[in-house]
């Protein structure tokens, strides 16, 4: 039973991290708490439903359409709300209201447009195959889960370590002020910041929604909750964190639901977080020193 | 005359709780804007209002108390617990503790969601009628007065500084760890308090309402508000509860409207809707007259 | 008769008499129709509404057409209340259906009560719902009813020996489920391998469905929403559980076998209606259902539809006056004398045994029908 688990752990643990990915995107690079993220990770599920449904897309496509949807969506915040409050020096919670506001929004519209019921993907859009090894179930499906989060996560990782832009991002997280003085698009690259972070949510919505088959206007917000948790487990504004922190978010879950009891799974991760808060406030792997300028 | 009263009648019967309402969230917008003022941005206030709530309930359900007696129960229950997680909680500072305490708020809600004295899931059914609109009243009066006070005093200065620059602070002499914890223990009493008069005037409560979603909402209240002084949580608090019963003639619409106008206020009045300075500057324009 | 100005005011005054003695006959509905409740408030809004319909194109009750004042209640109590208040004191409706969840319904109910107007729910099965007072009613068959019936049933069927159980442990609904099924096991005695929980809004249930796994169940019992129930169902199939299920009211929803398909082959479940259910009122039901909304009908809408003909049916025996506190008197009193045969099949009150004695309100009498799910559809269980 325990390589079941395991294997539940890390398919759940995968989605959360890719999640949160884009949730701490947001935060190390634009310093804002973006609690619409929870919303476009909706919207990205929605818009590969409809792709798959009314146009008739193959599933791979209607994912690369959710990326660009939320992306779109996520970029159409950044411009018309984000950036007149940075303009504006706004007090930091500011931008936070805001992107409650804009949450509010989308979860409405989503339900005027799809309705309350919960929606599910066409059985044969899903890939079907099941292996069984042992006393272990392992679906195609989960295969793939896992390794599209795998894939997408390393090659944002590559991109922050290893490439110009990679650097110019960490210049802003470090003090936008100092990296627009050395001459990076500040401005430029928040747009792109949150174009991709939006992105990597919606396909994480896609993901969720396709291994559990379940999409509704108000999914957004339990995986907000735990993308909040992972964050601060892993350190926020650090990309390493979020990975580590979403699969020890969802080892956490499963074993304690597992081994514990079921009723105290959610108690277990939270309860975790504020005693590792208490230890070490900078999570796994976040940056002790709060950031300047 | 007689339909003046007919009508302020039923005007009561419709809007009395909604009335009612209003003053408790002012309250937990005060209770936010207490710790806010000393630089502590604190997320558990939903969850002490809830220990609050739960201990004031289950001290008239059980052990049949005085509504008084009962009410103060209802402060002192979450002021203990926020003397106890205070000491090594209020370390952290920034963004961090906002983390910590939301995460203390969720195992709060947990932990009551788990009990079987609470509950549970199914909440706690038939608390009776016992909060009148003179204990909100006065209660809400008194709090204000208090904070009002305390904003003049030294400690109110003191709170300040803390929020302006802590090392200074410290290096001046000050107790930053004391002035922390009394702000802190200040604002769950408040909002406990809050609590327990909600659950007396609305004959039910469960750990759903004092969660996360409930925490952000408060703090969106005050800051909405304005959080340069008393004026603004209290005026954030009434219009974000009035704003969905004025709305509610777009029926269908009515969600997408109050986010937007959460988007909106956010956008053009980014210092919050009562800013000081802003208002006195619109204040001489209009009037001709500088204060 | 010439047109003078006082004529005309006669006429029109006389227009306007006769005009209100054909008065509607308003009917508060308060049902959450946004947040997390609305999938039940929307299907309920449209049994209301295509009951109301049908009636009025019968030309009413009594030459009085019914109408609707509706309102958003949003899952939230508070809201609830402030509802219930509005319909009660400002619109001055005859009564109130509604809230949709148990929560709202403590939270509203007393006021409705307090006011001595009928508050009526359609969907409301927590314990103590009736117990707030004689004015509250609901056609709602409470779970006490209808569990012990689908445990025996299905335990006779398929021998079992010993069952696993998996419930919603932060929803009034699915816990108090569980509790009328750790009751009914008890009574049965049969044995509980393990019981696992999980929490509203969770989709994965592969760690506490392997853990039932390795109990190696007969059946797995399950207090559980239609929306966990269906994934529950497949990560089971998907982690070589073979047992069969046996659900709650829950699962009483023709979508959670759309999606589960072959998933719930075998499930036993006990409910008041179901869209297979032959009887002629529930086959013009749902298809009328059908053809004005485009949707199948739900057990809500359901039950929505024949809280509506209960009360239109008791209407028509009953003289209103015209006096508001009066007539919600009158039907407060006649009521619970309302029997008719339904899309959920023949119906009555019964009154509520509160816990300590006190006066209270009304429940259903209703016997549930057992169905097992064959080819991914209720059948109505007719073998012993």
């Amino acid at each position: 039973m325990l390589e079941q688990q395991l294997l539940n752990a890390l398919t759940l643990g995968s989605v959360y991290a890719l999640f949160a990915l884009g949730f701490t995107l947001v935060f190390g690079v634009l310093a804002v708490i973006n609690l619409s993220h929870g919303a476009l990770f909706m919207v990205g599920s929605y818009a590969a439903l409809a792709m798959v449904t009314r146009f008739n897309a193959p599933l791979w496509l209607a994912m690369l359409g959710a990326m660009l949807v939320s992306g779109t969506l996520g970029l159409l915040v950044d411009v018309l709300v984000l950036k007149p409050l940075r303009l504006r020096n706004a007090p930091h919670l500011i931008p936070m209201i805001a992107t409650i506001g804009v949450s509010i929004m989308l979860t409405s519209a989503a339900q005027g447009l799809f309705g309350a019921e919960a929606m599910r993907f066409p059985e044969e859009t899903l890939p079907a195959g099941e292996y069984i090894v042992g006393d272990v179930h392992v679906r195609a499906l989960e295969i793939a889960i896992v390794l599209i989060s795998f894939i997408l996560m390393a090659v944002m990782f590559t991109i922050l370590k290893r490439t110009q832009l990679g650097r110019a991002l960490r210049a802003i997280s470090e003090s936008p002020k100092a990296a627009w003085l050395l001459g990076i698009p500040v401005e430029r690259l928040f747009h792109a910041t949150s174009f991709v972070a939006s992105a990597l949510g919606g396909i994480a919505g896609v993901l969720i929604a396709l291994d559990f088959n379940a999409i509704t206007p108000g999914m957004g917000q339990p995986m907000l909750h735990k993308g909040v948790a992972v964050i601060i487990l892993g350190g926020m504004g650090d990309i390493r964190g979020a990975l580590i922190g979403g699969l020890f978010l969802g080892f956490a879950e499963v074993i304690s639901k597992a081994y514990l009891s079921s009723q105290m799974g959610d108690a277990v991760a939270f309860g975790l977080l504020f005693l590792i808060l208490l230890v070490r406030p900078a999570g796994l792997f976040g940056r002790q020193l709060e950031r300047k300028a | 005359m007689s339909s003046m009263a007919t009508w302020f009648n039923d005007f009561w019967s419709t809007y009395s709780t909604l009335v009612f309402t209003v003053g408790v969230h002012a309250m937990m917008a005060l209770s936010l804007w207490l710790t806010l003022s000393c630089g502590l941005l604190s997320l558990a206030n939903a969850a002490f209002m809830g220990i609050g709530a739960y201990a004031s309930a289950l001290l008239t359900l059980q052990a049949g108390w005085s509504f008084p007696a009962v009410l103060l129960a209802g402060g002192v229950a979450p002021a203990l617990v926020a003397l106890v997680i205070g000491v090594p909680v209020l370390r952290l500072s920034g963004v961090y503790l906002a983390m910590a305490t939301l995460a203390f708020g969720e195992v709060v809600r947990i932990t009551i969601l788990n009990m079987d004295i609470t509950g549970g899931p199914e909440g706690l059914n038939g608390i009776p009628l016992a909060t009148e609109g003179w204990h909100i009243l006065l209660l809400l009066a008194l709090t204000i007065y208090v904070l009002h006070r305390l904003r003049r005093s030294k400690v109110g200065r003191a709170f300040e500084s803390i929020k302006e620059d802590e090392v200074a602070a410290r290096l001046m002499g000050i107790n930053v760890a004391r002035y922390k914890l009394l702000a802190f223990v200040l604002g769950s009493f408040i909002a406990g308090v809050a609590g327990a008069l909600n659950a007396h005037f609305t004959f039910f409560i469960s750990p759903r309402e004092y969660g996360f979603e409930n925490a952000v909402d408060f703090l969106t209240m005050t800051v909405l508000g304005g959080t340069s002084g008393l004026v603004g949580p209290i005026l954030g608090g009434t219009i974000l509860t009035l704003l969905p019963e004025l709305l509610r003639f777009l029926h269908d619409f009515r969600s997408l409207v109050n986010g937007a106008v959460l988007v909106l206020v956010v956008l053009f009045l980014p210092k919050g809707i009562w800013e000081p300075r802003r208002v006195r500057a619109w204040w001489v324009r209009r009037t001709g007259v500088s204060k | 008769m010439r047109l003078t100005p006082r004529s005309f005011a006669l006429t029109l005054s006389l227009t306007c008499a006769a005009m209100a003695q054909a008065a509607d006959i308003k009917l508060g509905v308060a049902e959450a129709l946004s947040g997390g409740a609305a999938q039940y408030g929307l299907a309920i809004r449209n049994g209301f509404q295509l009951a109301a319909d049908e009636i009025n194109a019968k030309g009413g009750v009594n030459g009085d057409k019914i109408q609707l004042v509706i309102e958003d209640e949003q899952g939230k109590k508070e809201e609830a209340i402030n509802v219930v208040k509005k319909l009660v004191f400002q619109d001055k409706v005859l009564m109130v259906f509604g809230p949709t969840l148990s929560n709202s319904m403590f939270a509203g109910g007393p006021v409705g009560n307090a006011a001595k107007t009928v508050m009526f729910g359609t969907s409301v099965t927590a314990n103590g719902i009736t117990d707030i007072g004689p004015y509250v009613f609901r056609n709602s068959v409470m779970e006490s009813d209808v569990l012990p019936v689908t445990v025996a049933t299905a335990q006779k069927f398929y021998k079992l020996k010993k069952v696993a159980v998996i419930y919603g442990n932060d929803d009034a609904f699915t816990k108090s489920g569980y509790d009328v099924f750790k009751g009914v096991l008890a009574d049965l005695k049969l044995p509980v391998t393990t019981t696992e929980t999980y929490v509203k809004g969770d989709v994965d249930f592969k760690a506490q469905l392997t853990k039932i796994k390795a109990t190696e169940p007969d059946a797995v019992v399950c207090s559980c929403l239609a929306e966990e129930a269906a994934n529950i169902m497949i990560q089971a199939r998907g982690l070589g559980i073979k047992a069969p299920f046996i659900g709650g009211n829950g699962f009483n929803s023709p979508k959670l076998f759309e999606i589960s398909k072959l998933a719930g082959e075998g499930t036993f479940v006990g409910s008041p209606w179901s869209n297979t259910n032959p009887a002629p009122v529930n086959k013009a039901f749902v298809a009328a259902y059908v053809k004005k909304y485009d949707a199948q009908p739900n057990q809500f809408a359901a039950q929505a539809y024949d809280a509506l003909s209960i009360v239109a049916a008791t209407l028509k025996d009953v003289k209103l006056s015209g006096d508001l506190s009066a007539d919600r008197e009158t039907l407060k009193n006649a009521l619970p004398k309302a029997s008719i045969s339904g899309a959920t099949g023949p119906f009555k009150f019964r009154p509520a045994k509160t816990k300590d004695g006190k006066v209270g309100g009304w429940d259903a009498d209703q016997k549930p029908f057992i169905y097992v799910v064959r080819g991914g559809k209720f059948t109505l269980f007719e073998g012993k």
